[in-house]
């Protein structure tokens, strides 16, 4: 890039040019393109929304009313591209753009949350008509090449744009739903609260979209690249947005000498071993424990877990995040010593999605006699202290020793109501629940079913896990204490079992 | 004697005339004077029945098993007692590497050994180290004749005070300066001073202590006799634990003989039944009290009676027990069963269970055993026992206990791993072909062990085709490879399996005996 600039100068007059040998090197930049930079500033729209965020610790209650800014971009014909985590949990969306202070009311068409993006859309698109539509790129930018990053952050009301060069290129955890990691790309242009959202451009395109930072470094922001964006776009071409696919498999590193032996492996430091298979996942009696996975669609896997992609060391799992639910994947693997081929068909696995914090969802419970009954999830560990071991193991296991295939629902009693009914019942708080008269409870419906039975035992014997004894609930005295808890506590309905 | 450093109480007032006469036993005639008499003046002098004890303590480092934290020095008192001991708390001799005994004047000193110990009473009997014999066919001196008590009077145990009495406890300051603290009998409780989950009674003694050289374990007197060892104060409510008399002559009774059998223990858990809706579907007739018994200890004297898990315990030996499993003592008023058994109590003793089943009244006779510190997979405690390890080609094998879980700081049972704390929580989970239970519990990253720096906390299961129940076995287990081989090792969680080069592993084991880690193992039996 460096030549072409000096190749335009020496082409005008040799005293710039000279001027320009001589001066101090100015940081490479692209060539001049059709849309100057200020074009596009329109199309970066400052997002502001008003928001209602449950309470998993009162369930009943109406949640926090808060809100937020963040950045969006146009994509296409009313279509603004944001983060999820700016329009989650949202009530009012108003988009106001670069120059005006019209507000226009906005609303979600699609939004991924194990991938942090989200698509809105304006009511009235008219006076959007004439903006220039933005491209995403197709590739991911090369390290130390230039980016601007456009959008609303804090220190100011108006635009804002930094600067800075590719930094990395990595495999991260995105921090919106906590259990999920994807492609990142760092770059060192300031990225504030506001820029969520944003377009981060090399030249007119764009090449990822400003997400998160990282408070404990300096100059260290990030983005999610076009790779991402792309696969998010094409999703939701059928109408909908489907989860990613997880092939189910956890992997451990084969750098050890008499290990790859024992395994018949030559030393090419190539192959990972596979340690557990989650049950009812797309690699689920296809692939065993200690198979080793030599290669994924062709390109081989190194012992720690990465293939070439794009002349990119990457995270082998970016082949699988780049698939949807129905393609296939090939993976090469070895077992007792002898190379087959297995073709595995993705799809995603549901249970998984335990571990991330669920948006727009209401949170779901049972009031029964002033026990308060919760299904375990990543929220209401948010929301409550759980430090109870059994509550902390079921949840670690929930997935991987295939919990979920008896349980839907791991129901935490999570409160006592102070009711004369359940006065001396406070000691069972924070436990769950594993039986109530001898029949294993599968979710928190199938509680509320065994609790408002038509005909009831004299007295319902709940067996928590942990709990020195029984807790014992007459069931003659429920609809009392119900009628007692619901006046003094302002609970309007005993029960939510739909999210 | 000097004693200006004394409060000027009564009790003071009275010690100085009494040490002005040619012996205590000229005393007594102040004391039944009538009305103006001194109530309950002691009789105590703390320079003829108090001795300094000084300890050292150092345990094992939990993460590097072969080597010993940095030593703490520690200084307290023991009361002398009859047949040339010194009672003092368990906790003042744990993981003890140096023990001294000091006459309280400072003049006389002497190394002292553990007559015996009780983690879960938290008290302990020391005596002299045997002096070596002057003359091979001299004649065993008695034990109080040895030279550190010499001019000292030992105190006998006492009887038990009672609620409102009062009692002395005995100090002595750095400048050989006896104190002496007038308390209150306040309050007794169960409670638990060392290893938890062990509940004893103890008094509640009402009293402004001075923090004093050598303040821990002190003396606690009346009438002339010991009654009780102070374990800890309060500064803020000044109420002081002291351990019961009736645990206090317990111990020292079932130490002397030289065959120390504990304290006894029925093997249950119990919970309360004060909640209504419990205690009716339980069907407990009303005016009953009861508790109802959560769990049954295998092999344990309630399990061997045929008590079952559900029985409600009503009486123990015509003590009826109430809904909170509080029973009345004539001495001590309402007060927390377990006393029962443990207190009043001795090992081989039978005791009559009263119980409720399925609302049908029926009898159990007991006969009370210890709670062997042996038995069960992850032991109680692990003092003055180094513990078992085992360094393999940089691999550290370690047998679980609950110290090591505790290592992890205050917030250990939040902190330590998942995995070891559920084993805590479930031994009978891995019980099956284990003495112990082993555990790697971290990686040294040496040629050896390339590849394997992040795996820790891992339940061993077998080695070389071996079942591991303890790490003896272990060792034997990495014994049993051809030469030239790879170890094999299996594990209960990811990655399940791992490989270690024999061949590694011999020269990392050889290198690390040049570096300081001068034994690779310990396996005594525990």
């Amino acid at each position: 890039m460096r030549l072409l600039l000096l190749g335009a100068i020496l082409g005008t007059a040799t005293l710039s040019a000279q001027t320009s040998l001589l001066a101090p090197a100015a940081p490479a930049t692209p060539a001049p393109s059709a849309l100057a930079p200020s074009d596009i500033y329109r199309s970066v729209v400052r997002i502001e929304v008003a928001t209602q965020v449950p309470d998993y610790a009162t369930p009943w209650n109406s949640g926090r009313f808060s809100g937020g800014i963040g950045t969006g971009f146009l994509i296409g014909k009313n279509r603004f591209l944001t983060n999820a985590h700016v329009v989650s949990n949202g009530r009012r969306i108003l988009i106001t753009v670069y120059g005006s202070p019209k507000k226009y009311p906005a609303r979600v068409l699609f939004i991924a949350h194990d991938s942090d993006l989200a698509l809105l859309e304006v009511e009235d698109f008219t006076d959007f008509a004439a903006f220039p539509m933005l491209e995403i790129s197709p590739g991911v930018p090369q390290l130390e090449s230039q980016v601007r990053v456009i959008g609303y952050p804090v220190g100011g009301e108006r635009l804002s744009v930094t600067r800075g060069v590719v930094s990395r290129i990595d495999f991260q955890p995105y921090s919106h739903s906590r259990a999920d990691s994807h492609l990142v790309v760092q770059i060192d242009a300031a990225i504030n609260p506001g820029n969520s959202g944003g377009p981060v451009v090399q030249g007119s395109d764009v090449v990822g979209v400003a997400f998160q930072g990282l408070r404990s470094a300096d100059n260290t922001g990030y983005m999610i690249p076009s790779p991402v964006v792309r696969r998010f776009l094409k999703d939701i071409e059928d109408g909908s947005y489907d989860l990613y696919t997880d092939l189910g498999i956890t992997d451990f590193p084969l750098f050890n000498p008499a290990m790859r032996k024992a395994f018949s492996l030559p030393d090419d430091g190539l192959g990972v071993l596979i340690t557990d298979v989650l049950p009812t996942s797309p690699a689920d009696g296809l692939i065993q424990p200690n198979d080793v996975l030599l290669a994924v669609d062709g390109s081989s896997v190194d012992s720690s877990g990465q293939v070439t992609l794009d002349g990119e060391n990457v995270n082998m799992h970016e082949i699988i995040e780049r698939k949807f639910a129905g393609d296939i994947v090939k993976l090469r693997i070895q077992r007792a010593g002898q190379p087959s081929e297995v073709s595995i068909k993705l799809a995603p696995v549901p249970a998984s999605r335990l571990y991330a914090i669920q948006y727009e969802k209401k949170p779901r419970y049972v009031v029964a006699g002033g026990l308060v009954f919760q299904p375990l999830d990543t929220n209401l560990y948010a929301s409550t202290k759980l430090e109870n071991i059994h509550v902390r193991r079921l949840f670690g296991d929930y997935v991987r020793k295939g919990i979920f295939l008896e349980r839907k629902d791991i129901v935490v009693l999570t409160r006592v109501e102070s009711d004369p009914l359940t006065s001396q019942m406070e000691g069972f708080a924070g436990l769950a629940v594993d039986k109530i008269n001898g029949t294993q409870v599968r979710d928190l419906t199938h509680l509320h079913e065994i609790l408002t039975a038509a005909s009831p035992p004299e007295f319902f014997v709940v067996e928590l896990f942990g709990a020195p004894r029984p807790l014992i609930l007459p069931s003659a005295e429920i609809a009392a204490a119900n009628e007692r808890v619901q006046r003094e506590g302002s609970i309007p309905n005993l029960s939510n079992l739909k999210d | 004697m000097k004693f200006s450093a004394i409060l000027c109480l009564p009790a003071a007032c009275a010690l100085l005339h009494s040490c002005d006469q040619p012996s205590a036993a000229a005393v007594p005639a102040r004391l039944t004077a009538p009305a103006q008499a001194a109530p309950t003046a002691p009789i105590v002098d703390p320079m003829k029945s108090v001795l300094r004890l000084r300890t050292t303590m150092q345990n094992f480092n939990p993460g590097q098993p072969w080597e010993k934290n940095p030593p703490v020095s520690r200084r307290g008192l023991g009361a002398y007692l009859v047949g040339g001991m010194v009672i003092t708390t368990a906790d003042m001799v744990a993981d003890s590497t140096f023990l001294e005994l000091e006459s309280p004047d400072g003049t006389r000193s002497a190394p002292a050994r553990i007559v015996a110990v009780d983690y879960e009473a938290n008290l302990a009997l020391v005596a002299p180290a045997a002096p070596a014999p002057s003359a091979p066919d001299a004649a065993p001196s008695a034990p109080d004749a040895h030279p550190i008590f010499a001019g000292m009077t030992p105190l006998a145990i006492g009887e038990a005070p009672a609620l409102g009495d009062t009692l002395d406890i005995l100090q002595i300051e750095e400048n050989g300066v006896p104190l002496i603290t007038r308390g209150q009998l306040q309050s007794v409780d169960i409670v638990s001073t060392f290893l938890p989950d062990n509940f004893f009674l103890t008094f509640r003694v009402k009293a402004s202590m001075q923090s004093v050289a050598s303040s821990y374990t002190l003396p606690v007197v009346k009438g002339g006799r010991l009654v009780g060892v102070l374990t800890s104060y309060n500064s803020g409510e000044q109420i002081s634990d002291v351990t019961s008399t009736d645990v206090l002559s317990h111990f020292v009774r079932e130490a002397v003989d030289g065959n120390y059998s504990g304290f006894p223990s029925l093997g249950l858990s119990a919970v309360r039944t004060d909640d209504s809706n419990f205690r009716k579907w339980l069907k407990i007739p009303a005016g009953e009290g009861g508790l109802y018994v959560a769990k049954v200890r295998p092999q344990s004297a309630a399990m061997l009676a045929g008590v079952k898990e559900g029985d409600v315990l009503l009486a123990i030996d015509q003590h009826s027990l109430d809904r909170r499993g509080y029973y009345e003592d004539t001495r001590y008023g309402r007060i927390f069963w377990s006393h029962l058994v443990r207190g009043l109590r001795s090992t081989g003793d039978s005791v009559k269970l009263s119980l409720l089943r399925d609302g049908e009244p029926i009898e159990a006779n007991a006969v009370l055993v210890r709670d062997e510190e042996g038995t069960g997979l992850i032991p109680k405690h692990s003092y003055d026992r180094p513990p078992n390890y085992l360094v393999k080609g940089g691999m550290v094998f370690q047998e679980l206990t609950r110290g090591l879980l505790e290592a992890y700081g205050k917030e250990w049972t939040l902190r330590a791993p998942m995995n070891l704390l559920n084993a805590l929580e479930n031994p009978e989970d891995f019980e099956e072909g284990r003495r112990r239970l082993v555990i790697l519990t971290g990686i040294i990253p040496t040629p050896a062990t390339v590849g394997y720096e992040e795996v820790r906390n891992l339940i061993v299961n077998e080695v070389n085709g071996q079942k591991v129940k303890d790490v003896a076995s272990l060792l034997s287990a990495f014994g049993t490879l051809a030469p030239g081989g790879d170890h094999h090792i299996k594990f209960d969680e990811a990655p399940y399996e791992i490989y270690l080069s024999s061949a590694a592993a011999d020269a990392v084991d050889k290198e690390l005996r040049q570096r300081g880690l001068a034994e690779l193992s310990r396996t005594s039996a525990q």
